[in-house]
């Protein structure tokens, strides 16, 4: 990314749909899954902005700028997603207050502690619908005159997502323990939901998310699974990348690895939360069956 | 032997990758390290890490070679001390505070937009401590190469190098550009630097440059054999502690290794550290007032024997 496109993408974040008006919720998704679910819920009664959505940046190590912090301090409504993922959020939140606001955080409602190894819950097919059964009653708190609107979407909403879990019960039934190397976990809880067996350590997965340097004996393993055909696809973070995961891309590539681009906000534009999860599905599957890598989606 | 050496040690490509690499750096370091301790260069040394750094980081956000960045930046850097004045006594200190400031600057820039505008993960770490476990090993020819150019010019500009070091008046009568001399060994500190920081770090690598050749000129006085007992010094210490990161990860249950980096100056300070005994027993012999550590010496000598009196 060159210097001009950074100044760019940065002043037109976050991206705003529309300004304030009466009767409209307006709502914060911390990561651009989450505000995509929010204005799938919300339809017409919300003005909903994203805060982590540039698919080139790495959201581990994002830090805040004044103009997510006004529209934070602006929202009624926000999706976060906890277990440290978005620590940022908590401090904008307490930096201006305001008792009508609504927070959901994903790792409350899922119930997880703060602890929880893999941050990514997106991935995981139970995560949505509970986010989307709090969001619908969160707008119907706000405004109580549109909850059968908030409702029937709510509705729209759990069917679309079927298709998703249909593909990753077909998936699972005929391909279930399908070795598979990854260099970050954020597709893990959708490998472990496909029936997937994910053979990279964690720990080499949790040390390429903290950017700190795995050890050798990790290295050698993870590119022995390539380079001996261990395992039949190779998903790769496309927005945690470092010098190591670009050589294991390589070593994929040249021992004909299929590699499969997974990502940690929603690839825009062309996606909303169900058609992205159901082209990952696809994209494994394809490795899986066809050898076809998607690199990119 | 198993505690000593874990299983897999010498069949694992990121190990032969960082003994090779590893052992370079400790080379040039330690060659360039001696000068450097001799001509009291030290803080332009420390300041050309700093260089290291913003070039390093700035490789990481356009994309290039960190090896480009690390070294680019050195050699930048050390034309612009020299421009400045780095040979001037009296400016010395100056310029290359100076450029140390500016370069931290740019780091810090390059280091927030690697981390928070790109998808390039652990730069920060990755810059100023080191990752010699991941380091590609395609760029193994390159640093061979550089390694090998900057052996040649510091042999072929020893002696008028040497002179000028000791004495520059002496070297201008004898005819010696000390400017030139100067500069070209700037310039093999900047090379020495980057790629010590592609070892163990931009930070870190001052630490490469100065302990081993400090700890050998402390054992002997003779240039050639501090050079000698430098570079063996400090290949031992970047062996043993990819050894020891090496084994680190068989010592804890979650099995994580431990930085190299941490291990490489930890047996640094520890041979410094040694090689203090024979030379505070040396100069607490001497009484000679000039020399800087002799008061310290004598005082440590003197407590010691107060001790034993009582």
């Amino acid at each position: 990314m060159t210097l001009a496109t950074f100044f760019l993408t940065s002043c037109s974040s976050p991206t705003s749909l529309a300004g304030s008006k009466p009767g409209v919720i307006e709502a914060v998704g911390a990561e651009n899954e989450y505000a995509n679910v929010i204005s799938q819920i919300g339809g017409k009664y919300v003005s909903v902005s994203s805060v982590l959505d540039n698919p080139n940046t790495d959201p581990h190590t994002y830090e805040a700028s004044p103009s997510v912090a006004e529209a934070v301090g602006r929202a009624e409504l926000i999706v976060q997603n906890g277990v440290g993922y978005d620590g940022f959020m908590n401090s904008i939140e307490s930096a201006s207050p305001n008792p009508q606001r609504r927070v959901i955080v994903v790792q409350d409602v899922l119930g997880l502690s703060k602890d929880t190894a893999n941050p990514h819950l997106w991935y995981d097919p139970k995560t949505m619908p509970v986010v989307a059964r709090a969001l619908a009653r969160d707008m119907a708190a706000l405004a109580p005159s549109h909850r059968a609107y908030f409702v029937a979407r709510l509705k729209i909403f759990d069917t679309s997502l079927q298709p998703w879990f249909n593909a990753i019960a077909a998936f699972k039934s005929k391909y279930a323990g399908t070795p598979v190397a990854v260099t970050e976990p954020v597709a893990d809880y959708l490998l472990q939901a496909m029936g997937a067996q994910i053979l990279t350590p964690f720990v080499f997965q949790a040390d390429v998310m903290n950017g700190v340097d795995p050890a050798p004996e990790d290295i050698t393993l993870e590119s022995g699974f390539l380079t001996t055909h261990k395992v039949k696809v190779f998903c790769y973070n496309e927005q945690v990348v470092d010098s190591l995961t670009s050589s294991m891309r390589a070593t994929a590539q040249s021992a004909g690895v299929p590699i499969v681009g997974v990502y940690e906000t929603m690839p825009t534009p062309g996606y909303d939360y169900q058609t992205w999860m159901m082209a990952e599905v696809a994209a494994i599957q394809a490795a899986v069956t066809r050898d076809k890598s998607t690199a990119h989606l | 032997m198993r505690f000593l050496l874990e299983p897999g040690f010498f069949a694992s490509a990121p190990v032969r990758t960082a003994v090779i690499i590893g052992a370079l750096a400790a080379v040039i370091s330690a060659v360039v390290g001696v000068f450097t301790v001799v001509r009291g260069q030290s803080f332009a040394g420390h300041a050309l890490t700093d260089v290291a750094t913003a070039g390093g980081s700035g490789a990481f956000f356009t994309g290039i070679s960190p090896l480009v960045g690390f070294v680019g930046g050195g050699v930048l850097g050390a034309g612009a001390m020299d421009l400045i004045g780095v040979e001037r006594l009296r400016s010395r200190d100056v310029a290359t505070g100076i450029v140390l400031s500016v370069a931290t600057g740019f780091a810090a820039l390059f280091l927030f937009l690697d981390t928070s505008k790109s998808a390039t993960t652990g730069a920060t770490q990755q810059i100023l401590f080191g990752s010699i476990f991941t380091v590609n090993s395609s760029i193994v020819p390159y640093v061979v190469a550089m390694s090998v150019l900057t052996l040649i010019v510091l042999g072929v500009i020893y002696r008028p190098l040497l002179l000028s070091s000791l004495s520059s008046e002496l070297a201008s009568a004898r005819g010696i550009g000390i400017r030139r001399v100067g500069l070209l060994f700037m310039l093999a500190l900047a090379i020495a630097v980057g790629v010590s920081a592609i070892a163990i770090g931009s930070v870190l690598s001052t630490a490469l440059l100065i302990g081993p050749a400090a700890t050998s000129l402390r054992l002997t006085k003779n240039l050639r054999s501090a050079i000698g007992v430098a570079c063996a010094m400090g290949v031992a210490t970047t062996w043993l502690g990819i050894l020891l990161a090496y084994d680190s990860y068989y010592w804890i249950p979650s099995s994580q290794g431990l930085p190299v980096s941490f291990f490489i100056v930890a047996l640094i300070l520890l041979a410094y550290l040694a090689s203090g005994v024979p030379a505070v027993r040396r100069f607490a012999a001497r009484t000679g007032p000039d020399h800087r550590l002799s008061h310290l010496a004598s005082r440590v000598v003197g407590t010691r024997r107060s001790r034993a009196a009582n």
